[in-house]
C-alpha cells in the first residue's frame, strides 16, 4: 500500500503544481465572481452617483407622496415649487446642478404618465421604480375615492397562489432547490468524470510512452501503479472541487445576509431553502466517487491500449459516449423526471451518475430505485477495474499498432 | 541462494512471423559483468525484457536472482531500458526520490544517496531543475542514478553508453566497474565491441535472433587464438626473411607473422633468441571481439536492422 501511496502523492503533487490547475481552479470561481460583483457594482455606482433629482408637481396633488416614494427608494429629491420655468429646470440639468427632474401632470393624475427629463437615459431599475411610486401614489388616491383602500391595493399587486402539496412533504421551495441541485450536479459529475478521466488517460499514456513504466513496474505491479493513478487524479479533482464548493459556500453564506441587509422585501428564509442540502452534497460525493472510479479506469485502460495521442483520441470515443447519451438523455428532462423509460436508462450504471443524481436529489424516483443504482454501480465498478485492470497490465508494456478486439480479450483472458 | 543471478533455458520469442529470440540459453554467474553484443536487432532488447518479466517467452524458462521474476525479486535489480524514461516534467530530485521510495527506501535515505549521486555526475546544481530542461546526456546520467540508487543486487543497463559523450563514457565505465567491485552482477547490451572488451569478463555473442557463442572474455580469446604472433625489435628483418618470412604485415612498428607461414611462435622465438635479436615485444597475438564475432557469425552490420521491439503479439 506504500507503493500505491508513493505514486498517489506523485500524481497529485505533480499535478496540483502545474499552472493550468492553478489557473483553472483558481480562475474560474474568481471570473464568475468577478463578472457578477463587476456588473452590480459598476451598475449600483451609475444608479448612486446620480440620484439628485427634482420634482415639479403640476398637479398640487400627488408632489409630496410621489417625493416620499421616491426617497423611500434611495433618491434625493426637491420638490420644486410649481410656479418655476421650464427653461430654469433645464439649465440646472444642462449645468449638472441636478441629474434630472421629473414633471407629474393631469395626465399623471389619469393614466399614470409622466416625463423624466435629463441629459442621460435614467435606465431601467430607475424607470422601474419610479413607475412603481407613481402609479402606486395615484392609484392610492383615486381609490381614496372609493372607499376602503386596504384590500384592493394587495388585488392590484397581483394577488399571490401558494402551493398546497399533497402527498409528499416537500415545499415548493425545496421542489425548486432539488431540480437545481440535480441540474448542477449532473453537470458537474459530467463534466469532472470527463475532465479527470481524461486527465486519467494522458496520464498513462505519456508514462507508456516516454517509457517510464517500465522501470516503474519493475518494482510496482501494474494493478498498483493503475490504481495510484486513479487515487492521485482523483484527490486532485476533489481537491479543485472542493475548493469551487468552498467558494460557493463562502459566496451563499455572505451572499444571503447582504440580500437581507440590501433587500428588505425578500424572504431569506425562503431563500436559503434554495441551497442545495448536507444530504445531497454527500449524495453528489457517493455518486462522483463512484462514477470517477468506473469511467477512470475505461479511461486508462484506453490510454493503455494506445501508443500515440491520435490513437487515444480515437479510441476514448466509445468511452465518451458513454457520457455524452446520458447528459443529453438528462438536458432533455431538466425538471428532474422525463418520459418513463428514462428512469429505468437511469439504473444503467454507466448513465447513473449523470441520470440518476438528479432523479435522486428531484425525489423523481423511489428510493429504492437510487438505492439500486448505487449496489449496481459498485458492481459494475468492480468488473470494470478487474476487466480493466488486466488490458492495462498487458497494455502498458505494447508498443505498437492498437489491439484489434479480439486481442484485447485475450489479453483480458490471459493469466 | 542460486549460484547464477541470470538462468535462461530454451527461451524463444516471437512477435509474429519474427522469431526475434530463439531457443536461448545464458547463465550470468551472480558477481560479473557479462556484455551482451550483437548488431542491432538481432535479439538483445527482447532478451532484457523477457529477463525483467516485461514481455513473457512464448517458451524457456526465465529465472531471475534464484526465483521467478516476480516484483520482489525485480526491484533488486537496476533496469536501465534503452528508450530513455523520465517523467520530463518533474524536477531531478523528486524524480529520483520517487524512484527510490517505489523501491521501499525512506524519503530521507533516497534523498541523501541522490544528492552524494548526483554531486559525483556533475548534477547538483540541476537538482531542482525539470528533467525537460536536461540535455539527453545529462537526462541519461539522471536515469543510470535511478538504477543504482537502491544498491541494486544485479544491474541490467541496455545499450548504457550509446548517446554520451567519451568523457561522460569514461564516468559511467568507471562507476560500473565500482558497482562490479561491490559484488553487484553486471549485464548491459552494446552493439560496440571495443567498450565490452574494454568492461566485461563474460560476453555473450548474438545474431541473428540467436546465440552465437559465450563464455569468459579471456578464455574465449585464448581459445580463438590462430598462432598469429606480433614481433617488435631494433635492427634489419633478415632473420625474418631466413625463416621463410618474406613481406610480413607492419603495424606501427611491430611485424604481425600470421598462422599461414607455418611457424610455430615457440620456433620464432627460439630462432629470434640465437640470432641475438633485440626483442623489444613477442606476443602471441589474440583476435578481437570484432574478429571474432565475424569469424562466427558473418558481417554482422549484413543483417537488415529489424528493431525488435516489443511488439503486439
Amino acid at each position: 500500500m506504500r507503493q500505491v501511496w508513493v505514486i498517489l502523492r506523485r500524481e497529485y503533487i505533480e499535478r496540483v503544481r502545474t499552472k493550468g490547475f492553478i489557473i483553472a481552479t483558481i480562475a474560474m470561481p474568481v471570473l464568475m465572481i468577478g463578472l457578477l460583483g463587476l456588473s452590480v457594482f459598476l451598475g449600483l455606482q451609475a444608479e448612486r452617483s446620480a440620484r439628485d433629482l427634482a420634482l415639479v408637481d403640476l398637479t398640487g396633488q400627488l408632489g409630496e407622496e410621489v417625493a416620499a416614494g421616491m426617497e423611500a427608494v434611495g433618491y434625493d429629491v426637491e420638490l420644486v415649487d410649481a410656479g418655476i420655468a421650464m427653461q430654469e429646470m433645464d439649465r440646472r440639468v444642462l449645468e449638472d446642478e441636478i441629474e434630472a427632474y421629473v414633471i407629474l401632470d393631469d395626465l399623471t393624475l389619469q393614466e399614470g404618465a409622466f416625463a423624466y427629463r435629463g441629459k442621460d437615459s435614467p435606465g431601467r431599475v430607475r424607470a422601474a421604480l419610479f413607475e412603481n411610486v407613481v402609479v402606486e401614489t395615484v392609484l392610492e388616491r383615486r381609490l381614496s375615492f372609493a372607499g376602503s383602500t386596504a384590500g384592493l391595493q394587495e388585488l392590484l399587486r397581483g394577488g399571490r397562489m401558494s402551493f398546497e402539496s399533497l402527498g409528499d412533504e416537500q415545499s415548493e421551495m425545496e421542489r425548486v432547490s432539488g431540480i437545481a441541485t440535480g441540474f448542477g450536479g449532473a453537470f458537474l459529475l459530467y463534466f469532472t468524470m470527463l475532465f479527470y478521466g481524461a486527465y486519467v488517460l494522458r496520464s498513462v499514456l505519456d508514462e507508456k510512452r516516454n517509457r517510464v513504466v517500465e522501470v516503474v513496474v519493475s518494482s510496482v505491479s501494474p494493478w498498483r501503479l493503475m490504481l495510484g493513478k486513479i487515487l492521485g487524479v482523483g484527490s486532485m479533482g476533489l481537491t479543485q472541487v472542493g475548493i469551487w464548493v468552498g467558494c460557493a459556500a463562502l459566496i451563499g453564506l455572505l451572499g444571503l445576509p447582504m440580500i437581507a441587509a440590501n433587500w428588505p422585501a425578500a424572504d431569506v428564509g425562503e431563500l436559503s431553502q434554495l441551497l442545495p442540502g448536507v444530504g445531497s452534497l454527500g449524495l453528489l460525493l457517493v455518486f462522483f466517487l463512484l462514477g470517477y472510479f468506473l469511467y477512470s479506469s475505461l479511461f486508462a485502460a484506453v490510454g493503455a491500449m494506445c501508443s500515440t495521442e491520435e490513437e487515444a483520441q480515437q479510441a476514448q470515443f466509445p468511452v465518451m459516449m458513454l457520457l455524452i447519451i446520458p447528459f443529453i438523455m438528462q438536458m432533455t428532462s431538466i425538471e428532474g423526471s422525463g418520459l418513463p423509460w428514462m428512469d429505468w436508462a437511469a439504473l444503467f450504471p454507466f448513465f447513473s451518475p449523470i441520470m440518476m443524481y438528479p432523479r435522486a436529489v428531484a425525489g423523481a424516483v423511489p428510493w429504492w430505485m437510487v438505492g439500486t443504482s448505487l449496489v449496481l454501480m459498485a458492481a459494475a465498478l468492480i468488473g470494470t477495474a478487474w476487466v480493466a485492470g488486466r488490458i492495462y497490465r498487458v497494455g502498458i508494456l505494447m508498443q505498437g499498432k492498437r489491439p484489434t478486439l479480439r486481442e484485447l480479450v485475450r489479453w483480458v483472458r490471459q493469466a | 541462494m542460486s549460484e547464477h543471478a541470470v538462468q535462461l533455458s530454451g527461451v524463444t520469442k516471437r512477435f509474429g512471423e519474427h522469431t526475434a529470440v530463439a531457443d536461448f540459453d545464458l547463465q550470468i554467474p551472480r558477481g560479473t559483468i557479462l556484455g551482451l553484443l550483437g548488431p542491432n536487432g538481432s535479439g538483445k532488447t527482447t532478451t532484457i525484457r523477457m529477463i525483467m518479466a516485461i514481455l513473457l517467452p512464448d517458451r524457456g524458462t526465465v529465472e531471475l536472482l534464484g526465483g521467478s521474476p516476480d516484483f520482489e525479486r525485480r526491484s533488486r535489480v537496476g533496469y536501465l531500458p534503452e528508450e530513455r524514461g523520465v517523467y520530463e516534467k518533474m524536477k531531478v530530485l523528486e524524480q529520483l526520490v520517487f524512484m527510490g521510495e517505489l523501491r521501499g527506501m525512506t524519503r530521507q535515505i533516497v534523498r541523501r544517496r541522490a544528492m552524494e549521486w548526483l554531486e559525483r555526475l556533475g548534477l547538483e546544481e540541476w537538482a531542482s531543475k525539470k528533467v525537460q530542461q536536461l540535455s539527453k546526456g545529462m537526462q541519461q546520467k539522471v536515469q543510470f542514478i535511478g538504477t543504482v540508487l537502491h544498491d541494486p543486487d544485479l544491474l541490467i543497463l541496455d545499450e548504457p553508453f550509446s548517446g554520451l559523450d567519451p568523457i561522460n563514457q569514461d564516468i559511467l565505465e568507471s562507476i560500473v566497474r565500482e558497482q562490479r567491485q561491490k559484488g553487484t552482477t553486471i549485464l548491459f547490451s552494446t552493439h560496440l565491441m571495443e567498450q565490452a572488451e574494454r568492461l566485461c569478463e563474460r560476453v555473450c555473442l548474438i545474431s541473428r535472433s540467436r546465440k552465437v557463442l559465450d563464455g569468459n572474455l579471456k578464455e574465449l580469446k585464448r581459445r580463438e587464438r590462430t598462432g598469429a604472433v606480433a614481433v617488435e625489435f631494433e635492427g634489419d628483418d633478415g632473420w625474418l626473411t631466413r625463416l621463410g618470412v618474406t613481406n610480413p604485415e607492419r603495424v606501427d612498428d611491430a611485424y604481425h607473422i600470421g598462422a599461414g607461414y607455418g611457424i610455430e611462435p615457440d620456433r620464432l622465438l627460439a630462432t629470434a633468441v640465437s640470432e641475438r635479436v633485440e626483442l623489444r615485444r613477442f606476443e602471441l597475438l589474440e583476435p578481437s571481439l570484432h574478429e571474432i564475432f565475424v569469424a562466427h557469425a558473418g558481417p554482422p552490420e549484413t543483417e537488415p536492422a529489424l528493431r525488435a521491439l516489443g511488439g503486439v503479439q
